[in-house]
């Protein structure tokens, strides 16, 4: 976004759409919308507990050390472990899945490709909620049938986010390589290289930013979940998102709510998430306005 | 990486598709169809299994004594929509559900309008006020419900700092006001989806546009409704689709926000489905009502569908401006 600025005073004066003042004001009010609660939650990670309880905006007493407790209070530690094993082996999975997927779809005829374009988009809405009850009572039921055991193990979870995140990174992987030169491929398959290495040697080398966003979208999904995390999971395998709602419910009613250790414990779960982002910006937004989803 | 075409997708069919005819007999010999096997297979199991299985359970009378022996449980026939309409709160949770995601979007799309206006022209600072705004799209929706809970405790700071000015605006997690709660955060975190829908729309916009605005000398308002709206239109319009669907899924936010059994006023659907399954165990009930919840949503997929472009293989335009 930044290499658009050959624009210089004049031209970009003409650029204008907003009258100067009126932007100002719509700029100013926004920041504050969005930058409070943020300012808020940074510096009630190093209020006391108390003084998050008592609604101080400034804290009266600075506690550093909420980020030291919130390893033994929240239990953290495993749920970032869980969180990072999942969505990362998540992301991996779905980048090559996607890859694949998406160069069938882009540069091969057949029939029914179509009806799959149209069903990448369409199952990025099922709403989870519809899916959760009869995945986990399939889940149960290889149980009782094949007795393996998947509802608690990081498998239940890494299956279930792989499959959701698949039809999205698709349709991202499906975007960027229509704009890759059909040429590029075809001139491997006339030196008679197999469609497999085609994808390993001419596509994946060439695709890899549309590959990081796909993946990282993966992540994500992995990364945000709560619906099925929260049925799907036991105590030793859930994931910090798991772990932050439950410490989260547990401080209702309490004597002293530890609101500034929840507050800390909230920043480091968003930390990673928001530092992706703005590391790879960039790509990022045309990934989300290609298919706007989260 | 361009991917929302929202030109109208024209009636498009497979002998359109990407390969050149005098190639096909190459391509199709060598047609790599096994490379659509895993994600084939998981969308299978995952999802295509456990959607008939939904259907199948929500014509049962399952609950956590029968749900071990599901096969063997009773068959209810459409007792259990029939008990959803009449004899549960899903009614009123639709309307929470649709009431709510239409706020939002009608609330959201200005106010993303406005921010993608200004800052669409290039200043100093304006990559930073950008990541800004993208902030609360990319906080995962269990920390904006976590801080958003806390900040609006009955003694936390957003009740003390009104209360500073003389407003006592009492309880938020609780009660009528809740809905309005729920509402204000998910404007809150969720504006900058169409801000970025709004924004790619903008860049769309030929230099030249603005210049000829220039020349003929129009005032900044006819310049944007005359001029820039057209531009804005579609790409807005999609956005507010996908906005909509996304609110009507939510179910992170309510939950972490109000924990469950939700209070009455925000028991939206994916929060009533939730509960009914894994707190009160009516299982045959929940899958009736997340059913129902399919329907909601056929709507506004069907509208999304037909606004993006499917196959723009061999439009050379579209292929090149990707780039």
């Amino acid at each position: 976004m930044s290499g658009r600025q050959r624009g210089s005073g004049m031209s970009n004066e003409v650029n204008r759409l907003l009258p100067r003042p009126l932007q100002v004001a719509v700029l100013v009010l926004l920041l504050a919308f969005v930058g409070g609660p943020v300012l808020y939650m940074v510096l009630a990670s190093i209020n006391s507990d108390l003084g998050v309880a008592a609604g101080e905006f400034w804290p009266r007493q600075l506690d550093p050390a909420n980020y030291v407790r919130i390893w033994s209070t929240v239990d953290l530690g495993k749920g970032l472990v869980n969180s990072i094993v999942v969505a990362g082996a998540t992301a991996l999975a779905c980048g090559l899945a996607s890859v694949s997927t998406a160069y069938v779809l882009v540069r091969h005829a057949f029939l029914g490709r179509l009806t799959i374009l149209r069903g990448l988009l369409a199952l990025q809405s099922i709403p989870g909620t519809l899916m959760l009850l009869p995945v986990f009572v399939l889940f149960a039921s290889l149980a009782n049938i094949l007795e393996i055991t998947v509802i608690g193990t990081r498998w239940a979870l890494f299956i279930t986010y792989l499959t959701f995140a698949l039809p999205f990174s698709t349709w991202i992987m499906v975007t960027y390589l229509r704009g890759l030169p059909r040429e590029l491929d075809e001139a491997a398959r006339v030196d008679g290289a197999s469609s497999w290495r085609i994808l390993t040697r001419v596509v994946v080398p060439l695709s890899w930013p549309g590959l990081v966003v796909a993946c990282i979208f993966a992540f994500l999904l992995g990364w945000n979940d709560v619906l099925f995390a929260s049925v799907l999971t036991n105590p030793d395998t859930r994931t910090a998102a798991v772990s932050l709602q439950v410490f989260g419910t547990s401080q209702e009613g309490g004597a002293i709510p530890l609101y500034g250790q929840l507050m800390a414990a909230a920043l480091v779960c968003a930390v990673p998430v928001v530092a992706l982002y703005l590391a790879f910006q960039r790509y990022l937004v045309g990934g989300l306005t290609a298919g706007g989803v989260k | 990486m361009t991917g929302t075409e929202v030109v109208r997708r024209s009636e498009q069919t497979d002998r359109r598709a990407p390969d050149k005819p005098s190639r096909r007999s190459i391509t199709q010999r060598q047609r790599p169809l096994w490379m659509l096997a895993p994600g084939g297979v998981l969308v299978l199991v995952v999802i295509v299994i456990p959607l008939l299985l939904a259907l199948w359970i929500s014509l049962l009378d399952l609950d956590q004594y029968s749900i071990r022996e599901w096969i063997h449980a009773p068959f209810l026939g459409v007792k259990n929509y029939v008990e959803a309409v009449t004899d549960s709160d899903l009614l009123h949770s639709v309307w929470l559900s649709v009431f709510y995601a239409v706020l939002v979007t009608v609330v959201t799309t200005p106010i993303g309008i406005v921010a993608a206006l200004a800052t669409q022209q290039a200043f100093r600072g304006r990559g930073l006020i950008r990541s800004v705004f993208l902030i609360p799209y990319v906080l995962p929706a269990f920390v904006v419900g976590t801080i958003w809970r806390i900040i609006l405790q009955p003694d936390g700071v957003a009740n003390r700092t009104l209360g500073h000015v003389g407003i006592h605006p009492g309880l938020w997690l609780n009660g009528p006001k809740s809905f309005w709660t729920l509402v204000l955060i998910q404007i809150w975190a969720s504006w900058p989806l169409i801000y970025l829908l709004a924004l790619s729309g903008l860049q769309a916009v030929d230099p030249q546009v603005h210049e000829a605005a220039a020349l003929d000398g129009a005032d900044w308002w006819s310049k944007l409704w005359h001029i820039i709206g057209p531009y804005l239109r579609g790409p807005v319009a999609l956005a507010m689709v996908i906005a909509f669907l996304h609110n009507v899924n939510n179910f992170t936010l309510p939950f972490v926000l109000f924990g469950v059994p939700a209070p009455d006023d925000v028991e939206v659907l994916p929060v009533l489905t939730y509960v009914e399954s894994f707190q009160n165990f009516r299982f045959g009930l929940s899958a009736a009502m997340a059913v129902c919840s399919l329907v909601l949503v056929a709507i506004p997929i069907i509208v999304y569908l037909r606004a993006v472009r499917l196959d723009t293989a061999d439009d050379p335009d579209t292929r090149r401006r990707e780039a």
